[in-house]
Protein backbone atom coordinates (compact mmCIF):
# COMPACT_ATOMS: atom_id res chain seq x y z
CA UNK A 1 0.00 0.00 0.00
CA UNK A 2 1.19 3.83 -1.06
CA UNK A 3 0.77 6.62 1.41
CA UNK A 4 -0.71 9.65 0.30
CA UNK A 5 -2.19 12.84 1.59
CA UNK A 6 -4.33 15.93 0.63
CA UNK A 7 -2.88 19.03 -0.55
CA UNK A 8 -5.57 20.98 1.36
CA UNK A 9 -3.73 19.87 4.31
CA UNK A 10 -1.01 22.03 3.15
CA UNK A 11 -0.84 25.25 5.55
CA UNK A 12 -2.53 27.94 3.71
CA UNK A 13 0.13 30.21 4.29
CA UNK A 14 2.95 27.69 2.39
CA UNK A 15 1.65 27.53 -0.81
CA UNK A 16 1.94 24.58 -3.53
CA UNK A 17 5.22 23.48 -3.79
CA UNK A 18 6.63 24.46 -0.04
CA UNK A 19 3.61 22.03 0.44
CA UNK A 20 5.07 19.33 -1.63
CA UNK A 21 8.44 19.43 -0.27
CA UNK A 22 6.85 19.12 3.10
CA UNK A 23 4.57 16.06 1.78
CA UNK A 24 7.88 14.30 0.80
CA UNK A 25 9.97 14.65 3.12
CA UNK A 26 7.33 13.68 5.72
CA UNK A 27 7.83 9.79 3.86
CA UNK A 28 4.66 10.20 1.55
CA UNK A 29 4.51 8.53 -1.94
CA UNK A 30 1.89 10.82 -2.96
CA UNK A 31 -0.82 13.66 -3.07
CA UNK A 32 -4.27 14.13 -3.32
CA UNK A 33 -5.63 17.10 -5.25
CA UNK A 34 -8.37 18.81 -4.23
CA UNK A 35 -9.93 20.92 -6.86
CA UNK A 36 -11.45 24.09 -5.74
CA UNK A 37 -10.01 23.72 -2.44
CA UNK A 38 -6.94 24.80 -3.07
CA UNK A 39 -5.82 28.42 -4.83
CA UNK A 40 -3.30 26.47 -7.38
CA UNK A 41 -6.59 23.93 -8.26
CA UNK A 42 -9.88 25.68 -9.26
CA UNK A 43 -12.42 24.41 -11.92
CA UNK A 44 -11.06 27.67 -13.90
CA UNK A 45 -6.81 25.96 -14.01
CA UNK A 46 -6.36 25.42 -17.31
CA UNK A 47 -5.21 22.08 -18.84
CA UNK A 48 -1.66 23.72 -19.48
CA UNK A 49 -1.49 25.03 -15.69
CA UNK A 50 -2.94 21.59 -14.46
CA UNK A 51 -0.07 19.95 -16.17
CA UNK A 52 2.46 22.46 -14.55
CA UNK A 53 1.23 20.96 -11.15
CA UNK A 54 1.98 17.18 -12.55
CA UNK A 55 5.24 18.27 -13.45
CA UNK A 56 6.09 20.21 -10.02
CA UNK A 57 4.40 17.14 -8.37
CA UNK A 58 6.58 14.61 -9.86
CA UNK A 59 9.75 16.46 -9.44
CA UNK A 60 8.86 16.58 -5.96
CA UNK A 61 9.42 12.90 -6.02
CA UNK A 62 5.55 11.88 -5.83
CA UNK A 63 2.75 11.18 -8.27
CA UNK A 64 -0.74 12.15 -7.58
CA UNK A 65 -2.77 9.47 -5.54
CA UNK A 66 -6.37 10.75 -7.03
CA UNK A 67 -8.51 14.12 -7.73
CA UNK A 68 -10.59 14.87 -5.05
CA UNK A 69 -13.37 17.54 -4.63
CA UNK A 70 -15.38 19.42 -2.08
CA UNK A 71 -17.60 21.49 -4.79
CA UNK A 72 -20.52 18.99 -4.77
CA UNK A 73 -21.31 20.18 -1.17
CA UNK A 74 -22.29 23.22 -3.07
CA UNK A 75 -23.56 21.91 -6.23
CA UNK A 76 -24.90 18.56 -5.58
CA UNK A 77 -25.70 15.85 -8.35
CA UNK A 78 -28.81 15.79 -6.34
CA UNK A 79 -30.12 18.84 -6.73
CA UNK A 80 -33.26 19.85 -7.91
CA UNK A 81 -32.12 22.69 -10.25
CA UNK A 82 -30.95 21.18 -13.67
CA UNK A 83 -28.40 24.22 -13.69
CA UNK A 84 -27.05 23.20 -10.25
CA UNK A 85 -27.07 19.58 -11.82
CA UNK A 86 -25.39 20.26 -15.00
CA UNK A 87 -22.47 22.22 -13.01
CA UNK A 88 -21.84 19.11 -10.87
CA UNK A 89 -21.55 16.82 -13.88
CA UNK A 90 -19.16 19.03 -15.37
CA UNK A 91 -17.07 18.80 -12.29
CA UNK A 92 -16.86 14.96 -12.14
CA UNK A 93 -16.26 15.47 -15.74
CA UNK A 94 -13.38 18.13 -14.84
CA UNK A 95 -12.03 16.12 -12.43
CA UNK A 96 -11.94 12.92 -15.32
CA UNK A 97 -10.01 15.23 -17.22
CA UNK A 98 -7.68 16.48 -15.17
CA UNK A 99 -7.18 12.99 -13.44
CA UNK A 100 -5.73 12.18 -16.40
CA UNK A 101 -3.78 14.94 -16.98
CA UNK A 102 -1.93 14.34 -13.96
CA UNK A 103 -1.36 10.59 -14.86
CA UNK A 104 -3.88 9.15 -11.99
CA UNK A 105 -6.79 6.94 -12.69
CA UNK A 106 -9.32 7.75 -9.78
CA UNK A 107 -11.25 10.39 -8.66
CA UNK A 108 -13.74 11.42 -5.38
CA UNK A 109 -17.42 12.32 -5.83
CA UNK A 110 -19.46 12.63 -3.08
CA UNK A 111 -22.43 11.48 -4.71
CA UNK A 112 -25.64 13.12 -3.05
CA UNK A 113 -27.24 15.09 -0.30
CA UNK A 114 -30.39 14.26 0.82
CA UNK A 115 -31.93 17.20 2.96
CA UNK A 116 -35.14 18.66 4.59
CA UNK A 117 -35.86 19.83 1.52
CA UNK A 118 -34.43 17.25 -0.99
CA UNK A 119 -35.83 13.43 0.08
CA UNK A 120 -34.34 10.80 0.03
CA UNK A 121 -35.65 9.12 -2.88
CA UNK A 122 -35.45 11.76 -5.42
CA UNK A 123 -31.88 11.97 -4.37
CA UNK A 124 -31.15 7.79 -4.91
CA UNK A 125 -32.90 8.27 -8.22
CA UNK A 126 -30.85 11.76 -9.60
CA UNK A 127 -27.38 10.16 -8.40
CA UNK A 128 -28.33 7.03 -11.10
CA UNK A 129 -29.03 9.17 -13.23
CA UNK A 130 -26.11 11.24 -12.69
CA UNK A 131 -23.50 8.39 -12.56
CA UNK A 132 -24.33 6.15 -15.41
CA UNK A 133 -23.23 8.45 -18.06
CA UNK A 134 -20.43 10.19 -16.19
CA UNK A 135 -19.50 6.07 -15.49
CA UNK A 136 -19.02 5.64 -18.88
CA UNK A 137 -17.06 8.35 -19.56
CA UNK A 138 -14.75 7.26 -16.71
CA UNK A 139 -14.46 4.29 -18.64
CA UNK A 140 -13.43 5.46 -21.58
CA UNK A 141 -11.02 7.70 -19.68
CA UNK A 142 -9.71 4.98 -17.95
CA UNK A 143 -10.49 6.56 -14.51
CA UNK A 144 -12.42 5.36 -11.58
CA UNK A 145 -14.86 7.70 -9.91
CA UNK A 146 -15.17 6.48 -5.97
CA UNK A 147 -18.07 7.82 -4.25
CA UNK A 148 -17.48 8.74 -0.89
CA UNK A 149 -19.39 7.18 1.82
CA UNK A 150 -20.06 10.73 3.60
CA UNK A 151 -22.89 8.69 5.66
CA UNK A 152 -24.15 11.23 8.56
CA UNK A 153 -22.91 14.68 6.65
CA UNK A 154 -24.77 13.10 3.56
CA UNK A 155 -27.56 11.30 5.06
CA UNK A 156 -27.63 9.06 2.29
CA UNK A 157 -25.95 5.45 1.99
CA UNK A 158 -25.62 4.82 5.61
CA UNK A 159 -25.06 1.17 5.52
CA UNK A 160 -22.92 -1.02 3.46
CA UNK A 161 -25.59 -2.87 2.18
CA UNK A 162 -27.17 0.17 1.31
CA UNK A 163 -23.66 1.74 -0.79
CA UNK A 164 -23.73 -2.21 -2.32
CA UNK A 165 -26.94 -2.22 -3.58
CA UNK A 166 -26.59 1.44 -4.83
CA UNK A 167 -23.63 0.60 -6.70
CA UNK A 168 -25.31 -2.52 -7.90
CA UNK A 169 -28.02 -0.01 -9.02
CA UNK A 170 -25.89 2.29 -11.21
CA UNK A 171 -24.29 -0.94 -12.50
CA UNK A 172 -21.03 0.53 -14.23
CA UNK A 173 -17.61 -1.13 -13.37
CA UNK A 174 -15.91 2.48 -13.48
CA UNK A 175 -18.14 3.42 -10.07
CA UNK A 176 -17.17 2.36 -6.89
CA UNK A 177 -16.91 3.77 -3.56
CA UNK A 178 -14.16 5.72 -2.00
CA UNK A 179 -14.14 4.40 1.31
CA UNK A 180 -13.32 6.84 4.09
CA UNK A 181 -13.03 4.56 7.30
CA UNK A 182 -13.66 7.69 9.51
CA UNK A 183 -17.36 8.89 8.42
CA UNK A 184 -19.02 5.46 9.40
CA UNK A 185 -19.32 7.30 13.13
CA UNK A 186 -21.20 4.96 15.42
CA UNK A 187 -23.70 3.51 12.43
CA UNK A 188 -21.72 0.91 11.88
CA UNK A 189 -17.73 -0.50 11.57
CA UNK A 190 -15.30 0.18 8.88
CA UNK A 191 -13.98 -3.15 8.60
CA UNK A 192 -17.00 -4.69 7.62
CA UNK A 193 -17.53 -1.73 4.96
CA UNK A 194 -14.28 -3.27 3.56
CA UNK A 195 -15.40 -6.32 3.51
CA UNK A 196 -18.83 -5.72 2.07
CA UNK A 197 -16.80 -4.09 -0.92
CA UNK A 198 -13.56 -5.09 -1.57
CA UNK A 199 -12.81 -4.83 -4.96
CA UNK A 200 -15.12 -2.14 -5.87
CA UNK A 201 -12.75 0.26 -3.38
CA UNK A 202 -11.50 2.42 -5.46
CA UNK A 203 -9.28 4.29 -2.76
CA UNK A 204 -9.05 4.61 1.00
CA UNK A 205 -9.26 8.29 3.60
CA UNK A 206 -7.77 7.25 6.70
CA UNK A 207 -8.62 9.04 9.63
CA UNK A 208 -9.85 7.92 12.93
CA UNK A 209 -13.07 9.12 14.93
CA UNK A 210 -14.49 10.01 18.48
CA UNK A 211 -17.68 8.14 18.17
CA UNK A 212 -19.52 9.95 20.83
CA UNK A 213 -18.80 13.43 20.54
CA UNK A 214 -20.38 15.88 18.19
CA UNK A 215 -20.52 15.97 14.73
CA UNK A 216 -18.11 17.99 12.34
CA UNK A 217 -16.43 21.18 11.76
CA UNK A 218 -16.29 22.76 14.93
CA UNK A 219 -17.46 20.07 17.30
CA UNK A 220 -15.12 17.57 15.07
CA UNK A 221 -15.59 13.94 15.83
CA UNK A 222 -12.50 13.16 13.41
CA UNK A 223 -8.73 12.86 15.02
CA UNK A 224 -5.13 11.67 14.32
CA UNK A 225 -4.80 7.96 13.83
CA UNK A 226 -5.47 5.62 16.36
CA UNK A 227 -7.01 8.47 19.13
CA UNK A 228 -10.39 7.85 18.08
CA UNK A 229 -12.37 4.29 18.48
CA UNK A 230 -11.90 2.53 15.09
CA UNK A 231 -10.76 -0.66 15.75
CA UNK A 232 -7.15 -0.31 13.78
CA UNK A 233 -6.11 -3.83 13.79
CA UNK A 234 -9.23 -5.13 12.01
CA UNK A 235 -9.22 -2.68 9.58
CA UNK A 236 -5.73 -3.64 8.72
CA UNK A 237 -7.06 -7.46 8.73
CA UNK A 238 -10.35 -6.65 6.70
CA UNK A 239 -7.58 -4.59 3.79
CA UNK A 240 -5.51 -7.84 3.99
CA UNK A 241 -8.74 -10.53 3.41
CA UNK A 242 -9.78 -8.16 0.66
CA UNK A 243 -5.88 -8.16 -0.70
CA UNK A 244 -6.51 -3.96 -0.86
CA UNK A 245 -3.17 -3.10 -2.01
CA UNK A 246 -3.91 0.64 -3.22
CA UNK A 247 -3.25 4.46 -2.19
CA UNK A 248 -4.46 5.46 1.91
CA UNK A 249 -4.86 8.88 1.74
CA UNK A 250 -4.87 10.97 5.00
CA UNK A 251 -7.55 12.97 5.62
CA UNK A 252 -7.21 14.91 9.10
CA UNK A 253 -10.49 17.46 9.39
CA UNK A 254 -8.29 18.74 12.92
CA UNK A 255 -5.17 20.52 12.53
CA UNK A 256 -2.51 21.23 14.65
CA UNK A 257 -2.66 24.15 16.21
CA UNK A 258 1.12 24.57 16.31
CA UNK A 259 3.81 23.08 14.57
CA UNK A 260 1.44 22.36 11.74
CA UNK A 261 3.98 20.38 9.35
CA UNK A 262 4.48 17.77 12.57
CA UNK A 263 1.09 16.41 12.10
CA UNK A 264 2.19 15.61 8.10
CA UNK A 265 5.46 13.24 10.00
CA UNK A 266 2.97 11.83 12.42
CA UNK A 267 0.37 10.84 10.29
CA UNK A 268 2.97 9.51 7.71
CA UNK A 269 4.59 7.38 10.92
CA UNK A 270 1.16 6.47 11.96
CA UNK A 271 0.35 5.17 8.41
CA UNK A 272 3.51 3.17 8.29
CA UNK A 273 2.15 1.30 11.12
CA UNK A 274 -0.82 0.57 9.86
CA UNK A 275 0.81 -0.95 6.74
CA UNK A 276 2.87 -3.05 8.52
CA UNK A 277 0.90 -4.19 10.84
CA UNK A 278 2.84 -3.31 14.43
CA UNK A 279 -0.44 -2.32 15.72
CA UNK B 1 -55.24 7.04 -0.87
CA UNK B 2 -57.55 5.87 1.40
CA UNK B 3 -59.80 2.82 0.45
CA UNK B 4 -62.94 5.27 -0.56
CA UNK B 5 -60.52 7.32 -2.63
CA UNK B 6 -59.59 4.25 -4.33
CA UNK B 7 -63.03 2.85 -5.06
CA UNK B 8 -63.77 6.45 -6.32
CA UNK B 9 -60.94 6.37 -8.48
CA UNK B 10 -61.65 2.95 -10.10
CA UNK B 11 -65.03 3.72 -10.79
CA UNK B 12 -64.25 6.86 -12.05
CA UNK B 13 -61.67 5.11 -14.21
CA UNK B 14 -64.06 2.67 -15.43
CA UNK B 15 -66.54 5.43 -16.41
CA UNK B 16 -64.28 7.07 -18.45
CA UNK B 17 -63.09 3.96 -19.88
CA UNK B 18 -66.50 3.82 -21.71
CA UNK B 19 -66.29 7.34 -23.04
CA UNK B 20 -63.42 7.30 -24.66
CA UNK B 21 -64.09 5.46 -27.42
CA UNK B 22 -61.97 6.82 -30.97
CA UNK B 23 -59.86 8.30 -28.30
CA UNK B 24 -55.97 7.56 -27.19
CA UNK B 25 -56.71 7.52 -23.00
CA UNK B 26 -53.56 9.75 -22.55
CA UNK B 27 -51.10 11.44 -24.50
CA UNK B 28 -47.84 13.09 -23.23
CA UNK B 29 -46.36 15.85 -24.95
CA UNK B 30 -42.56 15.73 -24.62
CA UNK B 31 -40.94 19.59 -24.57
CA UNK B 32 -37.60 17.56 -24.79
CA UNK B 33 -35.17 20.78 -23.45
CA UNK B 34 -37.71 23.00 -22.59
CA UNK B 35 -38.85 20.60 -19.89
CA UNK B 36 -37.48 18.91 -16.37
CA UNK B 37 -36.41 15.33 -17.92
CA UNK B 38 -37.24 13.62 -14.48
CA UNK B 39 -40.98 14.63 -14.93
CA UNK B 40 -41.09 13.41 -18.20
CA UNK B 41 -39.93 10.17 -16.92
CA UNK B 42 -41.69 10.17 -14.13
CA UNK B 43 -45.62 10.40 -15.68
CA UNK B 44 -44.03 8.65 -18.64
CA UNK B 45 -43.50 5.49 -16.66
CA UNK B 46 -46.54 6.56 -13.76
CA UNK B 47 -49.22 6.01 -16.80
CA UNK B 48 -47.95 4.66 -20.02
CA UNK B 49 -49.06 7.67 -22.28
CA UNK B 50 -48.46 7.75 -25.90
CA UNK B 51 -45.40 10.09 -26.12
CA UNK B 52 -45.91 12.85 -28.61
CA UNK B 53 -42.59 14.97 -29.13
CA UNK B 54 -43.24 19.00 -29.27
CA UNK B 55 -41.69 19.77 -32.20
CA UNK B 56 -44.24 17.78 -34.07
CA UNK B 57 -47.13 17.95 -32.24
CA UNK B 58 -49.81 16.14 -34.44
CA UNK B 59 -51.51 15.12 -30.95
CA UNK B 60 -54.18 12.59 -31.48
CA UNK B 61 -57.84 13.09 -30.34
CA UNK B 62 -57.23 12.17 -26.64
CA UNK B 63 -59.18 11.80 -23.15
CA UNK B 64 -56.05 13.35 -21.57
CA UNK B 65 -53.23 15.47 -22.19
CA UNK B 66 -50.25 15.85 -20.03
CA UNK B 67 -47.83 18.57 -20.34
CA UNK B 68 -44.71 17.84 -17.49
CA UNK B 69 -42.51 20.42 -15.92
CA UNK B 70 -42.59 23.13 -18.69
CA UNK B 71 -39.50 25.46 -18.93
CA UNK B 72 -40.74 26.84 -22.07
CA UNK B 73 -43.63 26.58 -23.86
CA UNK B 74 -43.19 27.69 -27.55
CA UNK B 75 -46.28 28.75 -29.76
CA UNK B 76 -46.29 25.54 -32.05
CA UNK B 77 -46.71 23.18 -28.35
CA UNK B 78 -49.58 25.80 -26.80
CA UNK B 79 -51.23 25.99 -29.81
CA UNK B 80 -51.35 22.01 -30.20
CA UNK B 81 -52.50 22.31 -26.59
CA UNK B 82 -55.50 24.30 -27.28
CA UNK B 83 -56.43 22.15 -29.65
CA UNK B 84 -56.53 19.57 -27.36
CA UNK B 85 -58.31 21.16 -25.16
CA UNK B 86 -61.19 22.42 -27.37
CA UNK B 87 -61.79 18.94 -28.39
CA UNK B 88 -62.68 17.83 -25.12
CA UNK B 89 -59.43 16.38 -23.23
CA UNK B 90 -58.42 17.42 -19.67
CA UNK B 91 -55.10 18.75 -20.11
CA UNK B 92 -52.05 18.72 -16.82
CA UNK B 93 -50.25 21.61 -17.81
CA UNK B 94 -47.44 21.68 -15.38
CA UNK B 95 -44.78 24.93 -14.68
CA UNK B 96 -41.19 24.31 -14.10
CA UNK B 97 -41.35 28.69 -14.37
CA UNK B 98 -39.88 28.64 -10.99
CA UNK B 99 -36.14 27.44 -12.45
CA UNK B 100 -35.89 29.88 -14.87
CA UNK B 101 -34.43 33.42 -14.47
CA UNK B 102 -36.63 36.24 -14.94
CA UNK B 103 -36.73 36.55 -18.46
CA UNK B 104 -37.31 33.38 -19.42
CA UNK B 105 -39.71 33.33 -16.82
CA UNK B 106 -41.53 36.22 -18.70
CA UNK B 107 -41.68 34.26 -21.76
CA UNK B 108 -43.50 31.70 -20.47
CA UNK B 109 -45.44 33.91 -18.62
CA UNK B 110 -46.95 35.37 -21.76
CA UNK B 111 -47.46 32.37 -23.30
CA UNK B 112 -49.41 31.42 -20.58
CA UNK B 113 -51.82 34.48 -20.59
CA UNK B 114 -51.92 34.69 -24.51
CA UNK B 115 -52.71 31.32 -25.01
CA UNK B 116 -54.07 29.79 -22.08
CA UNK B 117 -55.69 32.96 -19.85
CA UNK B 118 -53.29 31.66 -16.71
CA UNK B 119 -52.18 34.84 -14.92
CA UNK B 120 -48.53 33.48 -13.31
CA UNK B 121 -46.98 35.37 -10.43
CA UNK B 122 -43.31 35.52 -10.10
CA UNK B 123 -41.89 31.96 -9.04
CA UNK B 124 -41.01 31.59 -5.14
CA UNK B 125 -38.67 29.69 -3.17
CA UNK B 126 -40.24 28.16 -0.94
CA UNK B 127 -37.38 27.01 1.65
CA UNK B 128 -36.57 27.10 3.90
CA UNK B 129 -39.45 25.96 5.71
CA UNK B 130 -41.18 24.21 8.34
CA UNK B 131 -42.94 21.29 6.32
CA UNK B 132 -42.88 20.13 3.07
CA UNK B 133 -45.74 19.79 1.32
CA UNK B 134 -48.35 21.56 -0.76
CA UNK B 135 -51.89 21.04 0.32
CA UNK B 136 -54.30 19.95 -2.68
CA UNK B 137 -57.92 20.16 -2.08
CA UNK B 138 -59.05 18.48 -5.55
CA UNK B 139 -59.85 15.62 -6.42
CA UNK B 140 -59.10 14.40 -3.26
CA UNK B 141 -57.37 16.44 -0.18
CA UNK B 142 -54.01 15.05 -0.09
CA UNK B 143 -49.94 16.46 1.27
CA UNK B 144 -47.90 16.29 -1.78
CA UNK B 145 -44.07 17.15 -1.81
CA UNK B 146 -43.28 20.73 -2.64
CA UNK B 147 -41.18 21.07 -5.29
CA UNK B 148 -38.34 23.79 -4.00
CA UNK B 149 -40.02 26.52 -6.07
CA UNK B 150 -43.40 27.27 -7.26
CA UNK B 151 -45.36 29.71 -9.55
CA UNK B 152 -48.05 30.99 -7.72
CA UNK B 153 -51.13 32.25 -9.73
CA UNK B 154 -52.73 35.31 -9.60
CA UNK B 155 -56.02 36.51 -9.49
CA UNK B 156 -58.35 34.99 -12.04
CA UNK B 157 -61.46 32.23 -13.36
CA UNK B 158 -61.09 28.86 -11.83
CA UNK B 159 -61.28 26.69 -9.66
CA UNK B 160 -57.58 26.83 -7.06
CA UNK B 161 -56.99 23.08 -6.35
CA UNK B 162 -53.88 23.45 -4.16
CA UNK B 163 -52.01 26.01 -1.90
CA UNK B 164 -48.93 26.23 -0.32
CA UNK B 165 -48.04 28.98 2.18
CA UNK B 166 -51.29 30.53 1.83
CA UNK B 167 -50.13 30.95 -2.07
CA UNK B 168 -52.59 29.22 -4.89
CA UNK B 169 -50.44 27.07 -7.24
CA UNK B 170 -52.52 24.94 -8.77
CA UNK B 171 -55.90 25.37 -11.07
CA UNK B 172 -58.65 23.65 -12.53
CA UNK B 173 -60.79 25.37 -15.10
CA UNK B 174 -63.31 24.39 -18.46
CA UNK B 175 -61.60 25.38 -21.23
CA UNK B 176 -62.99 25.19 -25.16
CA UNK B 177 -64.60 21.43 -24.58
CA UNK B 178 -62.43 20.34 -22.12
CA UNK B 179 -60.57 20.79 -18.99
CA UNK B 180 -57.64 22.91 -18.15
CA UNK B 181 -55.76 21.82 -14.83
CA UNK B 182 -52.20 23.92 -14.03
CA UNK B 183 -49.96 22.62 -11.88
CA UNK B 184 -47.45 25.41 -10.28
CA UNK B 185 -45.40 23.16 -8.52
CA UNK B 186 -44.47 20.33 -10.47
CA UNK B 187 -45.49 16.46 -9.58
CA UNK B 188 -43.77 14.48 -12.09
CA UNK B 189 -40.36 14.67 -10.12
CA UNK B 190 -42.18 13.19 -7.20
CA UNK B 191 -43.92 10.31 -9.52
CA UNK B 192 -40.54 9.81 -10.99
CA UNK B 193 -38.90 9.11 -7.58
CA UNK B 194 -41.89 6.79 -6.66
CA UNK B 195 -43.87 9.01 -4.20
CA UNK B 196 -47.08 6.52 -3.98
CA UNK B 197 -49.59 9.73 -2.71
CA UNK B 198 -48.08 11.79 -5.88
CA UNK B 199 -49.21 8.81 -8.17
CA UNK B 200 -52.62 8.19 -6.05
CA UNK B 201 -53.33 12.28 -6.28
CA UNK B 202 -52.36 12.45 -10.14
CA UNK B 203 -54.57 9.23 -11.08
CA UNK B 204 -57.20 10.48 -9.46
CA UNK B 205 -57.12 13.45 -11.58
CA UNK B 206 -56.77 11.81 -14.61
CA UNK B 207 -59.73 9.46 -13.63
CA UNK B 208 -61.52 12.69 -13.84
CA UNK B 209 -61.34 12.78 -17.54
CA UNK B 210 -64.44 12.55 -19.54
Amino acid sequence: MKKSIGDNMIPKDWGFDRGLDLIKKAGFDGIELWLGDVPWFQMSTSDSEVRELRRKVENAGLVVSNVSTGLHWGSPLSARDPRVRAQAARIVERQIETARLLGSDAILVVAGLVTDEVPYNEVYQRCLDALRPLGEAATRAGVKIGCENCNSEQRFLISPREFWQFLNDVNRPAVGIHLDVGNIHDTGFAEQWIEMHGPRITRIHLKDVLKHRGRCGDQSVYTNLFLGDNNWPAIRAALTKVGYDGWLIAEMEARYRYAPDQQFYDTAQAMDRLISGRL
Amino acid sequence: MTRRQFLATTAAAVSAGNRLRGRVPCVLLDLQRDSLRESVAGYAAGFQPRVVRADMPEIPPCAVLLVPAALEISPLAARAIVRCLHAGATAILESAAGFLDERAFCAQRTVLQDYFDINAEPPVQLWPRQTPYVDYLWPYAAKLRDFSRVVPLGGQAGERIAWVDRLPVALKRGSGRGTLIFLGSPLGPALWAGDVEARGWVSAVLATAS
